[in-house]
């Protein structure tokens, strides 16, 4: 049934988008880090679970369990090894913004080439799960239920992390007040590395997701990380219901129009829906202008 | 209990709190009176360490030094600063500003003690538990963040003119609450420009004047000082109060 196909694709990459701008938007939003290598990260972690699964006959699960905290652990290290100069250099002034632009943008040039050096511009892939399932009379990939599964438990997840937990709190406080996080006894540099971890997390599972349904290459995170932050944008920074909405929305817009119009527009669509929003809200479907 | 000495802050070339020294106790009301610009608000945000201050100022809590300590952890040693306009999380709930009062380590034991306790003290608050603080009235939010300092469990309370902008009746709720808090124990460094008010409820004070402390005494003595009626209770020398 075509109905279930373009549900099921739209969902899927929709799901995918919103994951890793969901990612994005802790690192800039809490840690005001504007983190341009993001895309690179992605596909490194897309490479990694390459290599695990065809080369250590990983199953791509278990990878996706070693992705998370791997995630975690590698930006944690960047923000205090990388960052924190630029952090303390700024005093929380705008500098940052501008300084931690270059710096990624540097990082993103040195993961590149290295993925680059090590797999060359190909597309790789690998099969995982790639029969068809029947759902409802449409024929899907069972690769892509797995991967809708998880990015779905995962983004659940972060939701109750940040909305249940005390932690979680304190990292929305940092993303809605910082000036005010220390009367609490709040460390913003400590919950700022949290955070840039935990959008570590996201975009590495999400980068063993991608790699689990579509092929990818060592020059692809640039594009990713465009539509992350478009996504971002367009949900309002910061916001994670936000991340959800925009990210569904591109999904189904690039799928409707794969589907029915011309694979070669879903660009052009994506730029279109991101200055519609922005020209109706200029802060992003749930931000507010100022606080 | 705290004792403070030798606090200086500087802004550029302007010194704006010049070598103060004073003593809050436990379970008492200090008031601490001052025109405007007289550096009321710097004092208490150098002693939460949210300004820089000059070397060799000493903030010691039941003997503990704690100048040398970065803002976030003063709160968990024991100093709750409500600072000038409030400072909570206006996106957040009430309940979320609460639980993050008990973010240091020392609310946490008592936390849901200290919760209910809270809601005791400023029964409004019970009712607006899931709403965003942004969304409450100044009033409301000033008691939002009386409460989440007040969930920290701190030994003292530095509060910063919080009867701004609040009705006389909801000054006067808030001045009780404050009177309840010191009776529990904790002590109170109150900034205000309400002086008739704070006096009232105040075991001592002192008094501002161009980041100096040029007077202090108990709140009675100060009440009755002429020049202070002249300058803080807008009464005329010589005229009956
Ligand atoms: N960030 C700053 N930069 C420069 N000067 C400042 C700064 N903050 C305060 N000042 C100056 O320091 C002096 C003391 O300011 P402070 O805010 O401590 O006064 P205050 O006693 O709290 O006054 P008010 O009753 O109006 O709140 C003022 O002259 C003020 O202009
Ligand atoms: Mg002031």
């Amino acid at each position: 049934m075509l109905i279930v196909d373009v549900l099921l694709a739209g969902f899927t990459l929709g799901g995918m988008y919103a994951l890793i701008a969901m990612g994005l938007t802790l690192q800039y939003g809490v840690a005001r880090i504007m983190n341009l290598s993001y895309g690179e990260v992605l596909v490194m972690s897309a490479f990694g679970t390459w290599f695990a699964v065809t080369r250590l006959d990983w199953n791509p699960v278990a990878v996706l369990l070693a992705s998370l905290p791997l995630g975690y652990l590698a930006s944690w290290l960047i923000y205090r090894v990388l960052m924190m100069p630029l952090v303390r250099r700024s005093g929380a002034g705008p500098a940052l913004e501008v300084d931690s632009i270059l710096a990624t943008f540097g990082l993103l040039f040195l993961l590149q080439g290295v993925l680059l050096l090590a797999f060359g511009g190909n597309y790789y892939s690998y099969s995982y799960l790639s029969q068809p399932v029947d759902i409802l009379g449409s024929q899907v990939a069972a690769n892509r239920l797995v991967v809708l599964g998880f990015a779905a438990a995962i983004g659940l997840g972060l939701y109750l992390l940040l909305t249940r937990s005390r932690l979680g709190t304190a990292v929305r406080a940092v993303a809605v007040a910082p000036r005010f996080a220390p009367l609490v006894g709040i460390d913003v540099w400590r919950l700022s590395a949290i955070a840039f971890g935990i959008g570590g997390a996201l975009v590495a599972g999400g980068g063993t997701l991608l790699s689990m349904f579509l092929p990818f290459s060592a020059t692809m995170g640039v594009v990713f990380a465009m539509k992350a932050l478009v996504v971002v944008i367009m949900g309002g920074v910061g916001n994670l219901l936000g991340c959800l909405v925009a990210g569904l929305m591109l999904g189904f817009a690039e799928t409707l129009v794969a589907r029915f119009v011309d694979p070669g527009l879903t660009l052009a669509v994506n730029f279109a829906l991101f200055l519609l929003v922005l020209l109706l809200r200029p802060a992003g479907l749930f931000g507010r202008v100022a606080r | 209990m705290l004792e403070i000495a030798g606090l200086s802050v500087r802004y550029g070339k302007h010194l704006a709190l010049d070598d103060v020294a004073l003593k809050v106790g436990r379970g008492e009301i200090v008031v601490m009176l001052g025109a405007n610009g007289a550096g009321k608000s710097s004092l208490l945000k150098a002693v939460g360490g949210m300004v820089k201050r000059e070397p060799g100022a000493s903030i010691r809590l039941a003997g503990t030094e704690l100048a040398g300590l970065p803002a976030h952890r003063i709160v968990g040693a024991g100093l709750a600063l409500v600072p000038e306009g409030r400072g909570v999380f206006g996106e957040l709930t009430v309940r979320e500003n609460l639980a993050l009062g008990a973010f240091p380590h020392r609310g946490r034991a008592a936390e849901a003690d200290n919760f209910e306790r809270v809601q005791n003290l400023f029964p409004r608050l019970r009712e607006r538990l899931d709403q965003a603080v942004r969304t409450m009235s100044g009033g409301e939010q000033q008691m939002v963040a009386v409460g989440r300092a007040l969930m920290s469990a701190p030994a003292i309370l530095l509060l910063d003119e919080p009867s701004l902008g609040l009705s006389p009746l909801m000054c006067k709720e808030l001045f009780q609450a404050l009177a309840r808090i010191r009776d529990d124990g904790t002590g109170v460094l109150l900034v205000e420009q309400n002086a008739r008010q704070s006096l009232a409820i105040g075991d001592r004070g002192y008094l501002l004047e161009g980041g100096r402390v040029v007077g202090s005494g108990s709140a009675a003595a100060l009440g009755a000082d002429p020049a202070v009626r002249a300058a803080y209770l807008g009464v005329a020398h010589g005229e009956a109060a």
